[in-house]
């Protein structure tokens, strides 16, 4: 008799009963995120108890806002939000795949398949279909210009499964010339250098793309110009403030003009160096009718603030971090740490420089600048969960313009992929695996059709009819994806329907390998907490 | 110098944020007007209390997908729900004063930031924003204590004034709070300003023209006190009109005893006695995906939180926007329970701060709840238990000026004036936030002038000053010791020479009772003390105190003494702790004052006069030296059984060699003979 030494609290399910524990949680979570995918999806509206609301139909946001306490839930979730945070989307999808992978495995065990044999299967298709990508994706050549069409259909493709169409267009346009506004031939795009920002104010459709910068402060002087143009831009990173020593000390006067003089020697530091910028303007904007704005990391106190306003010169105080780095790639110059060696070399300029206000909040925009390497996107709408989620889809937008570049090269949407790929695993893969592992690949093809089912179901068509027209004009030869008006087949290329490759083999390459580990779990032991019932 | 955009009639009479109180407040200094009626007697109606340990409850049950497809009897559950629980968190407070550089005189205002962290954290500082909203309430009150109505506390130290975009006005605490997610309550961290849940109507989707599902989570319920809060705000709405019917309540059945019952016996969370408002940017909060409720009790935790996302930027853009406003920035005050994760995400966010405001002190309480310190026995547990202290001491302490640990194992036995219950966070967090409120005050002290000296108050200094005070001189230790008297006891007293010294208890834990180090250095808080029968003054304060200290045979190489003559107010949710030897206006006495065994809160206590007082001295070396002793022999002996669990936390070897240095560098500066061999050296 074999003996167990176990926590006698703990719960063990084994055999069946683990696997099928781990086969209903993946469905459970496909059909979660199902309703969500595509162009038809359902958006969905979170209300918290204290009645905030968040609007999504991200899969990444929603699997982030549930709190699943399913440990084989948790694990598919993680795998889905590992993706989104290595190619910014498909998380939906990796979802969907996992859950269809398992379900389709659930199949054939429960018909007495070991679960070994299928994930053998998984494997082969997994190579063959990563094989097929291969072949199977439109090859982008970006250059120095690239093509700007075939990105906008990148980014309208996603936009479009986020927001409604008009805002998705207008979207479009904004996310791309974003990017192409912070490319740099030869290095590596950082969608940190454009900025999101945003204002309670207006409506979506106001959203708009400055290029230059939009920062959420002003100055704090009074006497400060509002607006001013041609203006020299310097960026620093000094202190302006007068600091108290670290040793304490005390002073001693017995008239006022003793103390006045105390005073000034205190502060007369920062004074030096509000003076050297001082000097610096006037070097610079002696003749011309142009303007000075000092933009400082750190702060700038009161009296420093005065000087500067007496001067004319704009100076705002505590700017972020990265708009230290923005600023210098949109106005040119060069960020300075100290006042020392201060040359007009170090100065950036910028057309237009003038101060929103909206309640007690003010906005300064930077704008008309010399050479824009940064830019700032500027999100409006009329309240915190609009903005939220258009915010959200912005992101997914940049991204996908992002991934395209990097990739070079796209994947046909609306299916076109999945029912090919399918295709291809069922008459030519299949037919080469030796026995039974056949199997496998068989369920692995179907699985990948949960794409376009899912899109069929959204849209209100019947599944059926839609996979099998689909297949059947596949095999005719044709590369065909499903239009989800009519539920006929179209040509993605021609509608400018287009995924991200980068997405697509993330979505390929995980799926199959969380699949199997799940599949191959025949115990699990838990200590703690009763899995059968919901804490 | 401070732009000051509150001059104008509000819109409508309405105010929203702050503390109405506050409001009143700002709207006597700013139009120089006799106090309307408008909130005159709002604090006996508003406040509440709560406690009570955390208390899952589903914020939104988002799914709850039982999956019929059960084997065996066995149903699987995937349970997808927000969860409220109020595991909380963190706070930074950001306080601004009018502390002025002496030299200087005249410039704006400064600045003092106050991060709090955890659960304890949380309570606790919605505690102290109270009590100082409370003292602004007094301060108003028309038939009150004289007392109160100096204004020699300058509440914009730590308040800012705004408005909203709909141009209402708003007074709120400079504070950044970062707890989970699900730990708010009732309150909406987006639109916290307004107590009414008003939300539904603007949940018009403009962005989707497809399929909507929505899902409801069941609103929370308001107690007692907040629906007074929110009746409050919506007559304040109705009533500008006529001011004058503020004593008219719609359901006057409603009274403040049931308020006060109501948060005696249940407060889930820290929300449902909070009465202050808050900015939007205040309330962070944290996603935290799919991790359990109550496993956030070790380091691991919180590094994982941080580095998976971007909370550490987002925190520190939110920290910026309030000193973006401060002319002058006095300190940040951090408050944190070190006692599980959030240690880390203090340090992450300390870090930040430390590199980003160089010369900016920090002054850090790290706080824990007596139920911190119930917890698993096995050997496993307490051995990263043991190791947790040691890396969250070790991490904080290196990212501060100043740094008070707090947070004894029990505090029924604090005092025999008071009746806590240690398992209600309610009232563990009244006790410290009520010390630390009172530790702080000196930096919110309005001096008239460099030579002029008030009459309500002495000893107002400045963060910086302070922890210059504390931990730069002498031994230059950091790691202070917070005592507390509460209530005090009279200045005269036959048999006693030095009641109030002998009264003080120490808050913070693991210290040597009895402190026999001559280079200590100490700041010592007392307000409104009773001298006889009447309120003693400032001067009688400082006397006593120097006649008490001439009589000591161990006497601190220095003290800082500030003196208020005005005691502490004790608001409505506070909770009812006091013994019945408390008096109307916190007077001890002998026997007890009424019979029956229920304690006293707030409708029987209007005031207690408290003390405060900050020690460095070596008592607290047993402090740092056990958390050494753990670092060593788990972390660093040969074999030892933490050297994983530290590389899962993220530190290597040397990190934690480099720790371990700084320990027994702070170790050894408290040793009794350390200071003064170097003192001979000096003179040599």
């Amino acid at each position: 008799m074999s003996l167990r030494v176990l926590n006698p609290n703990a719960e063990v399910l084994n055999k069946s009963a683990a696997l099928h524990m781990n086969i209903n949680a993946a469905k459970g979570l496909q059909d979660v995120l199902k309703t969500n995918l595509g162009p038809k999806g359902t958006i969905k509206m979170l209300v918290g108890g204290a009645g905030d609301i968040k609007l999504t139909k991200d899969g990444n946001t929603l699997l982030k806002e549930m709190q699943i306490q399913n440990p084989t839930a948790i694990m598919i979730a993680r795998t889905a939000v590992a993706q989104d945070d290595t190619s910014g989307d498909g998380t939906t999808s990796t979802v969907l795949f996992i859950g269809e992978l398992m379900k389709q495995s659930e199949r054939y065990i429960d018909e007495g398949m070991h679960p070994r044999v299928l994930v053998d299967g998984f494997e082969i298709a997994k190579r063959a279909t990563l094989e097929f990508i291969e072949k199977f994706k439109t090859p982008v050549v970006m250059g120095e210009t690239p093509d700007k069409e075939i990105l906008k259909m990148v980014a309208r493709t996603t936009l479009r499964t986020k927001l409604y169409e008009a805002l998705a267009d207008q979207l479009t346009d904004i996310v791309v010339n974003a990017v192409l506004c912070i490319r740099k031939p030869d290095d590596p795009i950082d969608l940190f250098m454009v900025e999101i920002m945003h204002m309670r104010h207006k409506f979506d459709v106001d959203t708009h793309l400055v290029e230059g910068l939009v920062l959420d402060h002003g100055s704090r002087h009074p006497d400060m110009k509002r607006r001013a143009e041609n203006c020299y831009i310097l960026t620093c990173n000094a202190s302006l403030e007068y600091e108290k020593s670290e040793i304490n000390a005390g002073f001693f006067y017995s008239n006022a003009e003793q103390r006045e003089k105390m005073v000034a020697a205190e502060r007369r530091q920062v004074d030096e160096r509000v003076k050297k910028i001082i000097e610096l303007k006037e070097k610079v904007c002696s003749s011309s009718d142009s303007n000075f704005v000092v933009i400082n990391q750190k702060g700038i106190d009161p009296p420093s603030l005065d000087l500067l306003a007496r001067t004319g010169i704009i100076a705002l105080r505590r700017a972020k971090r990265r708009n230290m780095e923005r600023l210098v790639l949109a106005c040119g110059g060069e960020a300075v740490n100290s006042f020392d060696n201060l040359t007009p070399d170090c100065l950036g300029w910028a057309g237009l420089v003038y101060e929103h206000v909206l309640g007690e909040e003010k906005y300064t925009f930077v704008e008309n600048v010399k050479n824009p390497h940064s830019c700032t996107i500027l999100i409006k709408g009329p309240n915190d969960h609009t903005i939220a989620q258009i915010k959200d889809a912005v992101r997914d937008g940049l991204r996908s313009v992002k991934n395209t570049l990097d990739d070079e090269a796209v994947i046909l949407g609306a299916g076109a992929f999945e029912v090919a790929a399918r295709q291809h695993l069922v008459n030519n893969v299949k037919k080469s695996v030796q026995g039974r592992a056949q199997v496998g690949v068989e369920a692995f093809a179907d699985a990948l059709l949960v794409i376009p089912k899912t899109l069929a179901e959204n849209s209100g068509l019947d599944t059926q009819d839609v996979i099998i027209s689909l297949t059947t004009e596949h095999d005719r030869g044709n590369i065909v994806g499903l239009n989800h008006h009519t539920g006929e087949p179209i040509d993605p290329q021609m509608e400018g329907i287009f995924d991200n490759y980068s997405v697509k083999r993330q979505i390929i390459n995980s799926g199959p390998v969380i699949a199997s580990q799940l599949l191959l779990v025949d115990e699990v032991i838990r200590a703690g907490r009763n899995m059968r019932k919901p804490s | 110098m401070v732009c000051n955009r509150l001059v104008g009639q509000p819109i409508n009479g309405r105010i929203i944020g702050g503390c109405r109180r506050a409001w009143s407040y700002l709207q006597k200094k700013e139009k120089e007007k006799p106090l309307s009626i408008i909130n005159a007697n709002i604090y006996k109606e508003d406040i509440v209390d709560k406690h009570q340990a955390p208390n899952p409850s589903p914020l939104y049950r988002l799914y709850h997908v039982p999956l019929e497809r059960s084997i065996g009897g066995f149903r699987p559950i995937l349970h997808i729900a927000e969860h409220l629980h109020r595991k909380l968190s963190f706070q930074t407070d950001i306080a601004e004063s009018d502390e002025r550089i002496e030299a200087l005189e005249a410039l704006g205002v400064l600045l003092l930031v106050d991060l709090e962290a955890c659960c304890t954290a949380v309570y606790l500082k919605c505690v102290t924003l109270y009590l100082k909203d409370e003292l602004l309430g007094l301060a108003e009150e028309p038939q009150g204590d004289p007392i109160f109505r100096s204004s020699w506390l300058d509440m914009d130290v730590l308040y800012r004034s705004g408005e909203t975009p709909q141009g209402i006005l708003t007074y709120c605490p400079r504070l950044i709070s970062v707890g989970y997610q699900g730990t708010l309550g009732s309150l909406s961290s987006s639109d916290p300003l307004s107590y009414r849940t008003s939300q539904s109507d603007q949940s018009g989707i403009f962005t989707w023209s497809g399929n909507v599902t929505r899902h409801m989570a069941e609103p929370h319920k308001k107690n007692l006190f907040l629906q007074s809060l929110c009746e409050d705000e919506n007559s304040n709405m109705d009533s500008t009109d006529h001011p004058f019917h503020e004593n008219f309540h719609p359901q006057g059945q409603v009274s403040d005893k049931d308020r006060v019952e109501c948060l005696q016996s249940g407060v889930n969370c820290w929300t449902d006695f909070c009465k202050v408002q808050y900015h939007p940017r205040s309330l962070y909060e944290l996603h935290r995906s799919w991790t359990d409720d109550q496993k956030m009790d070790h380091y691991g935790n919180g590094v994982d939180v941080l580095s998976h996302s971007l909370h550490g930027e987002e925190m520190y853009e939110r920290l910026r926007f309030f000193v973006e406003e401060c002319d002058h920035i006095q300190g940040i005050q951090f408050i944190v329970d070190d006692s599980g994760g959030f240690s880390a995400i203090a340090t992450g966010f300390l870090d930040d701060i430390v590199d980003e405001y160089v010369n900016t002190p920090v002054l850090l309480y790290a706080v824990r709840s007596p139920c911190a310190y119930v917890g698993g026995k096995s050997q496993k547990e307490s051995f990263s238990r043991a190791l947790h202290d040691a890396i969250s001491f070790g991490r904080l302490s290196s990212h501060s000026k100043l740094m008070v640990p707090v947070g004894l194992p029990t505090l029924s036995k604090l005092s025999s004036a008071l009746l806590i219950e240690d398992q209600k966070l309610f009232h563990s967090s009244a006790i410290y936030a009520s010390a630390i409120h009172c530790a702080s005050l000196p930096f919110r002290m309005k001096s008239p002038g460099p030579t002029a000296e008030s009459v309500y108050t002495s000893g107002a200094t400045d963060m910086s000053g302070m922890v210059q005070f504390l931990a730069g001189q002498g031994r230059q230790n950091m790691i202070n010791i917070l005592d507390l008297a509460m209530p005090v006891p009279p200045l005269t007293d036959q048999t006693n020479p030095s009641p109030i010294l002998q009264s003080l208890c120490s808050l913070t834990p693991e210290i040597v009772e009895h402190d026999d180090d001559l280079h200590a250095t100490e700041a010592l808080n007392i307000y409104g003390s009773f001298s006889g029968g009447r309120r003693a003054t400032v001067g009688e304060i400082e006397q006593h105190i120097n006649d008490a200290y001439q009589n000591e045979l161990r006497r601190p190489q220095f003290c800082h003494l500030s003196a208020a003559s005005c005691p502490l107010p004790i608001p409505l949710p506070f909770p009812s702790i006091f013994s019945r030897r408390v008096g109307r206006r916190g007077e001890l006495s002998e026997c007890s004052l009424i019979s029956g065994d229920q304690p006293r809160g707030s409708l029987d206590v209007e005031s207690v006069p408290m003390a405060a007082r900050l020690r460095s001295t070596s008592a607290v070396k047993p402090f740092i030296e056990r958390r050494l002793w753990s670092l060593r022999r788990y972390g660093l002996e040969r074999g030892a059984p933490g050297v994983e669990l530290l590389r899962s936390w993220g530190f290597g070897r040397e990190d934690v060699e480099d720790m371990e240095e700084a320990l027994a560098a702070s170790v050894a500066k408290l040793d009794p003979q350390a200071y003064a061999s170097e003192e001979d050296l000096d003179s040599e």
